[in-house]
């Protein structure tokens, strides 16, 4: 049978070992951040255009390890004229942020071969998730929902009356944007078991699609007052925040 | 033993052909219409290829339990490979021919002409790439003299592409690939799974991004998916029994889930 301890274990380590490239491209953004600020310190002189033309040269064939040195270079561009002729490719940079590396705050002001070189050092294993995976038939595919039969399903609850499938029956409607359904459903459910956090919050979250957000938010008041539900608080507060600016 | 939330789950996901558990995948029923009017075709031989754990050992057993309905229907699940016995379980298969002795191709062959049947009788063969090139000749001539309609299964693997192999090449086969299930359809089988056996709050607990991980984990594999789902389900089960504060209730868990594929091997830790 299984080992859970053992499993646990293994599974630590596999965290690690994906963890790891990770934590070695934000030590190189934290390194790179410490120098150029130095730099920026110590160094008032503007940079030759010499320089960006070297760049452009190496967005074509990136490297795929930075050097250090190099790094540096590119990174001593506090002239305006450098800023100008990065703001007209954005763009570019802006798609790179699919790459889960958390360095927000300093991104738009990286030059474009080092945020190309940094993606090139990512390992092919922590590619985002969002890749998809599916392989060819693409079109075959888009209407399989309609595979699944959720009239079945509702004829089911209308039998059993089974709160999970009712739940189960709110949630499919509300994933597909048919909000006064999910709101009948939700309804249902409270009422067979008056209990289920995810229950009221779809009824609430059906009642704000449907642009009733007053109604959403005394549901919730009125749910936490019996249930003290951490959930139904935090979405309240949301709401709350939302609709008052 | 307590019954726990998760065993049935679980049990759900064991890796057995039963033509009862058949989940309507859209694709795959329209392979499965495809299918059943090939058979209706007189001549023809049909094949049905894909990787392992696709499904084709699934689709035949729906194929014989829906077809067998209304005429004869023969299913010869475990290959049989001498080219004797292969002839004489035939003829007792199909035409309750009982005999001790090896069976000719033109004995067997007249025996199909003694017995009559309303359409000509259909053969369902599994994993045929265990059949001898001289068996795969046998059986192409005995569809060619009408006597049976033969629907055949096979591996398709990384280094030999079967499809290439000289007697599949001919005109007289009729071929179906089976695939992979794309995210969607992975994610139709599993919550169609649990919701047939009335598994409500565990088809709950399952969102987009347990999919997207279970899918991208098992590159849609039917049967990496029963093994990922049945290990995940025992882990619920063991941790539901000996470490409940541990369970969260409103999705499935990354970690489990990876776990869980650890110990499946699809994951290498
Ligand atoms: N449409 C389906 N409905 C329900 N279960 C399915 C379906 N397709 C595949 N499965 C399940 O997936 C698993 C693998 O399928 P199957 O054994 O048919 O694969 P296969 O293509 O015959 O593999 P192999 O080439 O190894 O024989 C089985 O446990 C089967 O129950
Ligand atoms: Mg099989």
């Amino acid at each position: 049978m299984l080992d859970i301890s053992k499993l646990e274990h293994r599974w630590l380590k596999y965290k690690i070992k994906s963890i790891l490239p990770y934590a070695a491209i934000l030590a190189v953004i934290i390194i790179s951040i410490i120098t150029f600020s130095f730099l920026m310190f110590n160094k008032t002189t503007t940079i030759p255009m010499v320089t960006s033309k070297k760049e452009d040269l190496k967005v074509k064939t990136p490297v795929p390890v930075p050097s250090i040195n190099d790094e540096n270079s590119m990174l001593l561009e506090p002239s305006m004229q450098f800023l100008q002729s990065m703001s007209g490719s954005t763009p570019l940079v802006e798609s790179v942020p699919t790459t889960p590396v958390p360095v927000v705050p300093i991104k738009r002001s990286l030059p474009l071969a080092q945020v190309q070189a940094q993606t090139d050092t990512v390992p092919p294993i922590v590619k985002p998730p969002q890749v998809p995976v599916v392989k060819g038939k693409l079109t075959s595919i888009k209407r399989d929902d309609a595979a699944f039969d959720i009239h079945e399903l509702e004829e089911r609850f209308k039998n059993n009356s089974n709160p999970n499938l009712g739940l189960y029956i709110a949630r499919y409607h509300y994933d597909h944007a048919n909000y006064t359904e999910s709101y009948n459903y939700a309804l249902k459910t409270n009422g067979i078991n008056a209990t289920m956090d995810e229950s009221w919050l779809i009824f609430a979250k059906s009642l704000v699609k449907l642009g009733k957000e007053d109604q959403a938010k005394k549901t919730l008041q009125l749910y936490i007052s019996n249930s003290n539900s951490q959930n139904a608080k935090n979405y309240l507060n949301t709401l709350t925040k939302e609709y008052s600016k | 033993m307590e019954p726990s939330l998760f065993s049935k789950p679980r049990d759900l996901f064991t890796d057995v052909v039963n033509p009862r558990d058949y989940v309507q995948i859209d694709s795959v029923s329209h392979m499965y219409q495809s299918l059943k009017t090939s058979v209706q075709k007189p001549l023809k031989m049909i094949l049905l290829y894909g990787r392992p754990g696709t499904g084709k050992s699934m689709l035949l057993h729906k194929l014989h339990h829906d077809l067998s309905k209304h005429q004869k229907v023969c299913m010869i699940d475990i290959p049989i490979i001498d080219e004797d016995d292969f002839l004489r379980v035939l003829a007792q298969k199909v035409y309750s021919y009982a005999s001790r002795e090896a069976l000719t191709l033109t004995r067997f062959l007249e025996l199909s002409s003694a017995v009559n049947f309303p359409v000509i009788p259909i053969v369902l063969l599994d994993e045929a790439q265990l059949y001898s090139a001289a068996l795969m000749e046998k059986i192409r001539l005995i569809s060619d003299a009408r006597a049976l309609k033969f629907v055949i299964t096979l591996h398709k693997t990384d280094n030999e592409d079967i499809i290439a192999k000289e007697h599949f090449q001919t005109r007289i086969w009729e071929s179906i690939e089976l695939q992979n299930a794309s995210h969607e359809e992975l994610k139709i089988y599993i919550q169609k799974k649990l919701l047939k056996a009335n598994c409500f709050d565990v088809a709950n607990m399952i969102n987009e991004k347990n999919i997207k991980l279970i899918s991208k984990l098992t590159r849609g594999n039917y049967r990496e998916s029963n093994k990922l789902m049945f290990a995940l389900f025992s882990l619920y089960a063991w941790y539901e029994e000996h470490n409940p504060s541990k369970i969260k209730y409103n999705s499935l868990s990354t970690k489990y889930i990876e776990m869980a594929a650890i110990h499946t091997g699809l994951i290498n830790a």
